[in-house]
């Protein structure tokens, strides 16, 4: 038999995206709970890192699923030009935001 | 008139980028029922009673004109009583009976 | 229903006026969680000293270290909850703990435009404005507005960047030593160090 592959991670285990991968913020308008603001909806950002441990999907806890499913939430950084079109600070200014596994989505 | 859509798509604490007053360097001394409500709020969540997350959703459900009238904690309270009822571990008579028996303790003749 | 009077926990209440419609309610919730041995009567009363203890003097204390201590500051920006911890501060509501470095090129500042996430183990309660419409709107869209209407000006050559606290993560700014302090001790640079300087709104100065 053989093992070649190594020993196999989970669904989840591992993250999907790594440091300075081109992300968009997935563009979704559930009823309930999230934690994903409006202005962030839609916009382009890279990964600055992944957030370790993992953590429990706030979209199940907040429904009292306390040992829900774990994903990585990663620190995202958007420019802030790319989210206000006038923004009138300097071009190198920036946000950096939480954004869990299930709201991002590889460019 | 925003569409009612419109009014489900963002959530009602969700206020990143809209327009507002300049800020107010204002601060107030924390109540003593604040306080409180603040402390329950932490041992609820080590609980997992009312877990950090089900508080923000519970503020949430009050909705909008409720989250922009009412004060932080008294969003924080009515949250509670509303989850606590959803998990079956009170029910709206209780918390009224206790709420009636609080005020008379304090002298409020009015139930 | 059961008879009031007995194991309510020693929590003061005050005397002097009546309590309103939300107090009635956080008093009634409360002694009916303990009735019903969902929560134990100390419990409320023991998380108010752990608040109480909680200031800013605990983050000044973290900042002032890592000012003087170039290994801990090597820590405490590769893992702000552990080398907290290592000064005795703990983290009792489970939250991890990014610390954000100023420097000559990056000026960060913490929001959170969603509620109001706060390192509150290390800086204890957030203030009213952190938690006010004005500041969670305007921060993320006209960050250099609201600094200036802390007094902190912001070079256009300087990056400003805004963190949103909105999940599992909290943030400390590490703010700049300022320049002047370098006989001082590590007591006397924290009693320099502001709560609004660790939430980036100013700058320490000296």
């Amino acid at each position: 038999m053989s093992m070649a592959t190594g020993p196999r991670a989970a669904d989840g285990e591992r993250p999907v995206f790594k440091p300075d991968d081109a992300v968009r913020i997935s563009v979704r308008f559930p009823v309930g709970h999230y934690r994903v603001p409006a202005y962030v909806r839609g916009r382009h950002g890279t990964v600055e890192a992944v957030i370790e441990p993992r953590g429990i999907d706030n979209e199940e806890e907040a429904f009292g699923r306390n040992a829900g499913s774990k994903r990585h939430y990663y620190r995202i950084a958007i420019p802030l030009a790319e989210l206000w079109s006038d923004y009138a600070g300097s071009p190198k200014d920036g946000l950096r935001i939480e954004v869990y596994e299930t709201w991002l989505e590889g460019r | 008139m925003p569409e009612s859509q419109d009014l489900l798509k963002r959530l009602p604490t969700d206020l990143g980028g809209l327009t507002a007053e300049p800020v107010q360097r204002t601060e107030h001394e924390i109540e003593p029922w604040e306080k409180r409500c603040h402390a329950l709020a932490d041992v609820l969540d080590f609980h997992k009673i009312i877990n950090t997350e089900e508080k923000r959703r519970g503020v949430e459900a009050l909705g909008a004109e409720i989250i922009s009238k009412a004060s932080y904690y008294e969003r924080w309270i009515a949250a509670f009583a509303n989850i606590l009822f959803q998990k079956g571990l009170l029910t709206p008579g209780d918390l009224a009976r206790k709420m009636e028996e609080v005020s008379a303790r304090h002298g409020d003749g009015r139930t | 229903m059961q008879p009031h009077g007995h194991e309510h926990p020693d929590i003061p209440e005050p005397e002097d006026k009546p309590p309103g419609y939300y107090e009635i309610m956080e008093i009634a919730v409360r002694e009916l969680l303990i009735e019903k041995k969902l929560i134990g009567p100390d419990e409320i009363r023991r998380q108010i000293e752990v608040l109480d203890s909680r200031t800013p003097a605990l983050g000044a204390r973290v900042v002032a270290r890592a000012w003087i201590d170039p290994a801990f500051r090597v820590r405490l920006l590769r893992n702000g909850r552990a080398a907290c911890e290592e000064l005795g501060i703990s983290f009792y509501d489970d939250t991890q703990l990014i610390v954000l470095e100023n420097t000559a090129a990056v000026h960060n500042l913490v929001v959170c435009t969603l509620c109001s996430c706060y390192p509150r183990p290390v800086l204890g309660l957030p203030p009213d404005w952190y938690k006010l419409k004005p500041y969670r709107a305007r921060a993320v869209r006209e960050p250099r507005a609201v600094l200036a209407e802390f007094g902190t000006f912001i070079s256009d050559d300087v990056e400003v960047r805004v963190s949103d606290s909105t999940a599992m993560v909290r943030y400390l700014v590490l703010p700049q030593r300022p320049p002047g302090t370098e006989g001082m001790s590590e007591q006397q640079l924290a009693d320099l160090v502001t709560r609004d300087a660790m939430i980036g709104v100013t700058t320490v100065r000296h």
